[in-house]
């Protein structure tokens, strides 16, 4: 920019050139995204307010398929907030989940991407089934998944497909817990790896995008630095904290963005489902009301993860 | 050892050397006997159970459909099966196929994925062209709007998203122009574009379909991989934006546009929040109307039913998917390679 007023000063007579050349090109980026401008205009920007509005009313279906609408004011807000009885603790539940979840999904997948990118016999069949569940492990399939699981309560199902019931976990608190009492580590810990172990099939099917984000990460780190590691001595261990990770750490920032999004807008969210039964009892109205206050509080879970993980994120600086 | 080495000059450029080779014995410990080789050995063996462990843990599930798929009746009850049926039978296979009537929701499905996922491939390849090699006032605005269209979750925008498609109109320009006598009577209340494709189409076209803002992203990051010098030496010799996009920029980005196509068409090809949503009536068969259904001629109440049912939709889950794992099997290179050279690190 700085550039161009330098030269209108000199040559008034290039200035127009260069100037309707910028708006030419400024011009031409706004058709390329006006796909995205019209749609969010004309479709997105609508639903988005109609769907705050209608959170503010009472919906009644009328004989005929048209719907009468009353305004209530905050009355679905209170109704969801004070009222219900299991929208409170079904998201506090969620949030628990949450809290387990990420750090678990983020540190599989930063493990895998670093194991399939090392070079190995058979390491283009371990990836094409690694990343099997990007591909079949969503909507339909989850739902069937989910119905497998309602199904298999109770009894060893021969066809139930997963191991969820209890007397098929892999590994047992106690059995662990003997193991890890005389390395003090404390139960906390010991209780989260076996939750961890335990639900790996979940974690499994949901670390497939950021296996993949986290391998184009590791792929892009240039070579030659891991060369002279090499080459002053360092072991495996140290260039995997003192290079690896911090040359990783914003797809680290990426990841966990994107699984908090993820996990929270997923179907089979607890609390994602709570609101859909809402939405398939009721008129609706209430479940969007709470859709809206769990959307806020997603945004500022968002916001906290980005915070914290930002203060750590190391920028590689490119000239 | 100094003393065994013997070095012999030749001819003026070549000595002879002659030494006595370390036994066979001492060079094998050298090489097998070190603490370095037996951790490497180690590693190798951890690494490997473990990938195999895990990859069992993503297929047992397919696995265990698959086999129970083929069971009969019977086997259902018998506790000595576990995964290889005894006897082996074709009927739920044919029940599906012939009583929910996999064809024509599968046709149905096809044609739908393919539409949306090559609508949503373009849209968003122009939209990421124009956000990635453009400057223009707005342009980061822009790209956090379409950042947000992908945190929304889609339950908060489901009730207003079904009545906008039932009574489809821009801002009440049609009802407005019906009322005025320029558009029939029929359009006063919007058009009704439920059971039809039209949604998802108009979805895709405004790159705000599911997970549209996830491709732009990786387009996006892709563009801006690409140098500058390619496009303005395209300028210099006298091509248009638009010219330049169409027989540069496309013909380069075709291996991201197929995985951008891989994604959008299984997802569409799974999807059940949207076409539950656009498409409540049966009209239009699709997966979601075939998913959790008995065949008539499969409703039995004996002791095995609950296990035979659970069998019968995750052999309908396994007949939706088919097509999908047949595609990714050819196909899985480009979706690996197509994240890699996306480059998301930027």
């Amino acid at each position: 920019m700085t550039n161009t007023a330098n030269v209108t000063n000199a040559a008034p007579k290039k200035r127009r050139r260069a100037a309707s050349l910028d708006r030419r090109k400024a011009r031409a980026g706004w058709v390329f995204v006006l796909p995205f401008v019209l749609g969010f205009v004309i479709i997105y920007l609508p639903i988005i307010f109609n769907s705050i509005r209608l959170s503010f009313f009472e919906l009644e279906s009328m004989p005929g398929g048209a719907l009468a609408e009353t305004f209530v004011g905050f009355a679905n807000y209170n109704e969801a907030l004070f009222v219900n009885p299991d929208f409170v603790s079904t998201l506090i539940a969620g949030l628990g989940r949450l809290a387990f979840d990420i750090p678990a999904i983020v540190i599989f997948s930063l493990f895998m991407a670093v194991l399939l990118n090392q070079k190995m016999v058979g390491r283009a069949a371990f990836r094409a089934i690694f990343f099997i569940p990007v591909i079949l492990s969503t909507g339909i399939m989850a739902s069937i998944d989910q119905g497998n699981i309602l199904a298999s309560y109770g009894e060893e199902g021969v066809s139930g497909g997963q191991s969820h019931s209890a007397s098929s976990q892999i590994v047992s608190m106690l059995d662990v817990e003997v193991l890890f009492d005389q390395m003090k580590v404390g139960r906390e810990i010991v209780g989260y790896v076996i939750g961890i172990v335990n639900s790996i099939y979940d974690i499994v099917n949901r670390s497939g995008v950021q296996m993949l984000i986290f391998l184009a990460g590791l792929q892009s780190i240039s070579p030659a630095i891991y060369e002279s590691c090499q080459i002053e001595g360092a072991s495996a261990w140290e260039t995997f904290w003192k290079i690896t990770l911090p040359m990783i750490s914003p797809m680290i920032l990426v990841n966990a963005i994107y699984t908090v999004i993820d996990s929270f807008t997923a179907g089979s969210n607890t609390v994602m489902r709570f609101i859909e039964q809402e939405y398939s009892t009721k008129q609706g109205v209430i479940s969007t009301a709470m859709a809206w206050m769990y959307f806020i509080l997603v945004i500022l879970i968002v916001a906290v993860v980005a915070l914290i993980l930002g203060r750590f994120v190391f920028y590689q600086r490119r000239d | 050892m100094d003393n065994s080495i013997k070095v012999t000059k030749e001819t003026k450029n070549k000595i002879r050397v002659e030494f006595e080779r370390t036994p066979l014995k001492e060079r094998l410990k050298a090489k097998f006997g070190t603490s370095y080789f037996y951790l490497n050995v180690l590693w190798y063996a951890f690494r490997l159970v473990l990938l195999i462990g895990i990859s069992y843990v993503v297929l047992y599930p397919f696995i265990s459909k698959i086999a129970s798929s083929f069971m009969s009746q019977s086997d259902f009850v018998d506790s000595t099966v576990r995964l290889i049926p005894k006897n082996f039978t074709l009927d739920i296979y044919k029940a599906i196929f012939v009583e929910l009537n996999y064809m024509e929701a599968f046709v149905n499905t096809f044609l739908l994925s393919i539409i949306s996922a090559l609508i949503q491939t373009f849209a968003c390849l122009l939209i990421a062209y124009g956000f990635a090699k453009f400057k223009f006032k707005g342009n980061g605005i822009l790209f956090i709007l379409v950042m947000l269209t992908m945190i929304v979750p889609h339950q908060t925008l489901k009730l207003s998203m079904l009545l906008h498609f039932k009574n489809f109109d821009i801002f009440g320009i049609m009802g407005g122009l019906s009322k005025l006598g320029i558009l029939p009577a029929s359009f006063a209340d919007g058009i009704k574009l439920t059971n039809t494709f039209w949604p998802l189409v108009i979805l895709s076209a405004g790159g705000i379909a599911f997970k549209n803002g996830l491709y732009i992203f990786m387009l996006r990051q892709f563009f801006r991989g690409v140098p500058d010098e390619l496009e303005e030496s395209a300028y210099v010799d006298g091509s248009g934006v638009y010219r330049t996009f169409l027989q540069i920029i496309i013909p380069l980005s075709i291996p991201m546009m197929i995985t951008v196509f891989l994604f959008a068409f299984s997802w569409q090809w799974t999807d059940n929040f949207y076409t539950v949503l656009f498409f409540p009536g049966r009209e239009v068969r699709l997966w979601p109307h075939l998913t959790f259904q008995i065949p008539p001629s499969l409703k039995t109440d004996y002791a095995g039913a609950s296990l035979l049912n659970t069998a019968i939709y995750n052999t309908c889950g396994m007949m939706i998917i088919a097509p999908l794992i047949v595609m990714y099997l050819f196909c899985q290179k480009f979706l690996v390679q197509g994240i890699e050279r996306s480059g998301i690190v930027g």
